[in-house]
């Protein structure tokens, strides 16, 4: 057989000045899972322990460097605790209160100031006395309830929402912005409580895409949502992204331990044939895939551009029928390898494609 | 480019290896595309084999390549054989439609250099031009 003219290169030899602090690793994760219930997070703080324990490992006794990690990995859950509550104390706030002093930070302040009173002024009556009874004056849910004859639980809604609408406003007079929309406001609000059903009612992915001002302005609402990890959004702008969205999808669904290796490929695939079009036609969109678990569980992708549109979309879905160079197959492919597959298009406004694969059964 | 290399082809006698590391993008895909038919004709190969182990994804736009790659190849004197379809991937390509139309498959690149010798003959190496990476 010839000889192959090329050789791969191979790594250099490993490091092996570790290996006292590698022993340590199965202790420190027994210890960390012992009080971190989540599996990335403890894996997190695994690591820290064992880079901080690796970087005193010089200074400390060898017979000690075990003691030592048992501190550190408390020392370092006990830190992630503390951070985790201040976190979830200051989740409603959109700014970062604890911003460092800048020499421009008087007039920033002065700035802020006015934009959360012209905010504060932009709530009802009601809304506002009872926001600044909380947080300002401190008063608990319970006294408030007392004196308004109404129960912990609706004042705590109420002031849920008066916070929402808060953030919006307060962004709003920042930028010194009047949304170009009646939909603005409904959108952004739905954004700002982080509720879900709300901002699929009012379609705000469809109008996030279509308002550049609403885009803008909701991505601080956007960041300050927690981390959902059964959702990914995957913004589409070029070729690259394909990928990225088809292996988002593979990720997700691969963690629900319910699809086989063939249902994850066949899921990828949809996902790239769909969000190519995205990127053919309209330049760029979105693709979101989300966890379902109602009415059964499954995965459920969501592609939608504010692209051209497609005028015949029934001619779009037949085989061979194509505009670009491609076999014709990416719609009546991809919905070949869904469960459920939806297509709403118009002309002028853009395109959404929703497409389900179930769990289990097929 | 930077970073790892996303392909590689290599020649090997009157063959030429050509193996996708890694996913790639459509603009990618085009770019292999085109090193892949030039290096036909600098080599002057009669063989290609087109390595796609490590492929997750052969959507129809990937597929559509390795066509237009494997007829491409032929108008310029090559036989193309793709190898190392993965058996997940072969399902999607048929739930999918999508063929590699005249293009011959194998399950590895062995069998696939067996076909090419078959096919195209075994040959001395080339020794005109030296093969490297693309």
């Amino acid at each position: 057989m010839p000889r192959v003219e090329a050789a791969e290169w191979v790594g250099g030899p490993p490091v092996r000045d570790s290996d006292a602090v590698a022993a340590l690793i199965p202790m420190v994760r027994r210890i960390v899972a012992a009080r971190v219930a989540d599996v990335t997070a403890a894996e997190d703080l695994v690591q820290e322990t064992l880079a901080r324990v690796l970087a005193a490992s010089g200074r400390v006794e060898p017979g000690m460097l075990e003691p030592y990690a048992i501190a550190t990995a408390r020392n370092v859950v006990a830190t992630a605790w503390r951070e985790q509550d201040r976190q979830r104390r200051n989740q409603h706030r959109v700014v970062d209160l604890t911003a460092p002093d800048l020499p421009e930070g008087g007039l920033l302040a002065e700035e802020e100031r006015s934009a959360v009173a012209a905010a504060l002024a932009r709530l009802s009556e009601r809304d506002r006395q009872a926001l600044i009874a909380h947080e300002v004056s401190g008063r608990d849910t319970r006294s408030l309830a007392a004196e308004l004859g109404s129960t912990a639980g609706a004042v705590a809604a109420q002031l849920h929402r008066a916070r929402a609408r808060l953030r919006v406003e307060y962004l709003l007079a920042r930028d010194r912005t009047e949304p170009p929309t009646d939909r603005c406001r409904p959108v952004l609000f739905a954004l700002s409580s982080g509720d879900r059903r709300r901002q699929r009612e009012v379609d705000a992915g469809r109008h996030l895409l279509e308002c550049d001002v609403c885009a803008a302005l909701g991505q601080p609402l956007l960041e300050r949502a927690p981390q959902r990890d059964d959702e990914v959004r995957i913004p589409i702008g070029g070729d690259a992204d394909v990928v990225a969205a088809r292996q988002a999808a593979r990720e997700l669904a691969g963690r629900l331990d319910c699809f086989s290796p063939t249902d994850l490929t066949l899921l990828a695939t949809a996902v790239s044939e769909v969000t190519r079009n995205i990127v053919k036609f309209a330049g760029s969109g979105e693709v979101v895939v989300e966890v379902l678990d109602e009415p059964r569980r499954g995965v459920q992708v969501t592609a939608r551009d504010a692209g051209p549109g497609i005028p015949d979309v029934e001619r779009a879905l037949q085989d061979g029928y194509s505009t670009y160079a491609g076999l014709g197959l990416g719609l009546p492919g991809a919905r070949r390898l869904m469960d459920e597959f939806a297509i709403a298009s118009e002309v002028g406004r853009g395109t959404t494609v929703t497409m389900t694969r179930w769990c289990g059964d097929r | 480019m930077t970073g790892p290399r996303l392909v590689s082809i290599l020649r090997q006698g009157s063959y030429l290896i050509a193996s996708i590391h890694t996913a790639l993008d459509d603009t990618e895909m085009t770019a292999f595309q085109h090193d892949l038919v030039e290096r036909i004709g600098r080599d002057r190969a009669r063989g290609v084999v087109i390595d796609v182990a490590a492929l997750d994804v052969l959507d129809s736009f990937a597929s559509w390549t390795l066509r237009t790659i494997g007829e491409v190849a032929r108008l310029r004197g090559a036989v193309t054989v793709v190898v190392g379809i993965q058996p997940e991937v072969a399902f999607a390509m048929v739930a999918l439609g999508m063929d590699t139309g005249s293009v011959r498959t194998a399950l590895d690149l062995e069998e696939g250099l067996a076909f090419l010798d078959r096919v195209v003959g075994p040959r001395r190496p080339a020794t005109a031009t030296r093969g490297g990476p693309a």
